[in-house]
């Protein structure tokens, strides 16, 4: 076991580093928007090394968990077993960069993986688990990974901006009569 | 998958050593908070009418409305038959900081004739409207409080919210969950089995177990449900070659389904059904034999699932322990969550690990 201390003198990285890895989660997140996509762009950075990126998959594969996150981290996996590394080793030592805050699942997925730090651009109201809805990266889950750090805000207007652009088109997998009612709280 | 109906009648499962226990929000599963009011006796029961008036003039109590303005006095031989609620401590701020029972004169200002009132006094009033059962029993309590139960809740609690038929059912659906545990822990899982059901018409789409210690640490067995549940509808991520407990039907032996008696409330399969097409879990049931973690119960809220039943609580849950992901207001999709179901032999599965 890594003490904490250590652990947090690696992983700070330089403004440099944020500027050029968001820059190039932004350019994805353009790529996406114009694809017709949830236009969220993410990387998974180690040691300079870009070892996953994704995209949102929820349509392709009928599978509703499919967030660019759990894209970039099945790659980050993949890329360990082709390497023959421990995941363990490499993940603690991954930084996510993303356009917009993880929601509560990718939080949480991050956390049980032990990743140390998320930087990120805008907030994500409708689902955010870094303190929008919750605050996954901070709370009290003894059993559920480590708490991780959040860098956030970085070009924040630009990503709202290509949220609502995507959100004025309508999802055409979503049953229709099930658009946007007033849903009754479930028990 | 067979049909698990089959294996075993009704009658020898009688009676459960288990029970459904519903897992509410906050809202209507916290006690009754009270609030510090005045109120007066009514001494001239003709003056009722006319009293109320003034006073709801004056003191609208607008956040309050589940409170009966007037209620009869509670001792019998007292020399007023009714009791007015005034206003809320509160509201009157010379009162709220100097504990003295303020005068009518102080609190209308004179705006009106007190005829037939007598003086203030401190009553204590529930804060919010009851919203189940044992909320109103301890609400009434305190001052008359109006009531729009909700009977699903209400049975939900007296746990008469399923048939016997139902529990046959939920028993066999847990049963599938639990064997996919056993078998997952086999091949070094941990134990952790779910099962996703289509509870109209009672057809099984998937069973999975925890794959985490495989390929991949986020495997959860919800996680690998869900993935199951697309692999059926033509979509899914990962392979289960390896997995032979991990299995699912394909959505066109279970398509299309009618009749959707099974459960009020139950409008999202409804709608999917006309329109004619599977969205990812709408509609469906999950049986898990432990708490989901928050990953695994925001990927229910994603997933658009109907009713979650678990057995076991786990230590950071998030269907009830440290979260409530289900009934969380600011989310989209709202799910229904019932623990308890075969208890005893979801907690042997932890002796596994």
């Amino acid at each position: 076991m890594e003490d904490g201390n250590r652990k947090d003198e690696t992983f700070r990285p330089t403004s440099e580093q944020i500027e050029r890895w968001m820059h190039r989660a932004f350019e994805m997140a353009k790529e996406a928007l114009k694809n017709g996509e949830v236009p969220v762009g993410c990387l998974m950075v180690y040691e300079n090394m870009i070892l996953g990126q994704g995209r949102n998959e929820v349509n392709e594969t009928k599978n509703a968990t499919r967030h660019a996150e759990m894209v970039a981290i099945d790659q980050v996996l993949a890329w360990c077993r082709l390497n023959e590394r421990d995941w363990h080793d490499v993940v603690k030592r991954t930084v996510l960069y993303v356009t917009v805050e993880p929601c509560i699942m990718c939080a949480a997925a991050l956390r049980l993986l032990n990743i140390p730090l998320v930087v990120y651009g805008c907030q994500n109201d409708r689902f955010g688990g870094c303190g929008s809805v919750l605050s996954i990266p901070s709370d009290d889950l003894s059993n559920t990974g480590k708490p991780f750090q959040c860098i956030s805000g970085y070009r924040h207007e630009e990503a709202v901006e290509m949220l609502k652009t995507f959100y004025r088109q309508e999802n055409p997998n979503v049953p229709k009569s099930k658009a946007r009612k007033k849903e009754n709280i479930s028990i | 998958m067979k049909p698990p109906e089959k294996r075993m009648k009704i009658e020898e499962m009688e009676p459960f050593s288990w029970e459904v226990i519903p897992v509410l929000s906050d809202e209507k599963s916290q006690d009754v908070d009270l609030l510090p009011a005045y109120a007066a006796p009514i001494f001239n029961k003709k003056e009722t009418s006319r009293l109320v008036k003034e006073v709801a003039g004056v003191y609208p109590l607008k956040c309050l409305q589940h409170l009966k303005r007037v209620r009869p006095c509670k001792e019998k031989s007292s020399t007023h038959p009714l009791e007015i609620l005034l206003c809320l401590v509160s509201d009157v701020r010379e009162a709220h900081e100097t504990k003295i029972i303020p005068s009518l004169s102080v609190l209308f200002n004179g705006s009106f004739d007190f005829s037939g009132l007598g003086e203030p006094f401190l009553v204590k009033v529930p804060a919010h409207p009851p919203l189940t059962r044992p909320q109103f029993e301890e609400a009434k309590c305190h001052w008359p409080t109006s009531f729009h139960e909700d009977k699903q809740i209400t049975e939900a609690i007296a746990g008469q919210l399923f048939s016997k038929e139902e529990k046959v059912k939920m028993h066999m659906h847990m049963g599938l969950a639990i064997e996919a545990a056993k078998a997952g822990a086999g091949i070094g899982m941990e134990a952790v089995g779910a099962a996703v059901v289509q509870p109209n018409i009672n057809e099984v789409l998937a069973v999975g177990h925890d794959c985490r210690n495989g390929i991949n640490p986020l495997l959860h067995a919800v996680m690998v449900c869900i993935d199951l549940v697309a692999s059926g509808q033509g979509g899914g991520v990962y392979s289960y070659r390896d997995h032979p407990a991990c299995s699912f039907i394909p959505s066109e032996t279970y398509r299309p389904a009618v009749s959707s008696s099974y459960s009020a409330g139950n409008s999202g399969s409804a709608e999917a059904e006309e329109n004619g097409v599977c969205y990812i879990c709408t509609g469906y049931d999950l049986f898990v034999t432990r708490e989901p973690c928050v990953m695994c119960a925001m990927a229910l809220v994603h997933s658009r699932i109907e009713r979650v039943f678990y057995g076991t609580s786990s230590p950071d849950g998030a269907l009830g322990t440290k979260y409530k992901i289900h009934t969380k207001k600011d989310l989209n999709h709202h799910y229904k969550v019932y623990k308890g179901i075969r208890e005893k032999d979801c907690l042997e599965l932890l002796k596994y690990n």
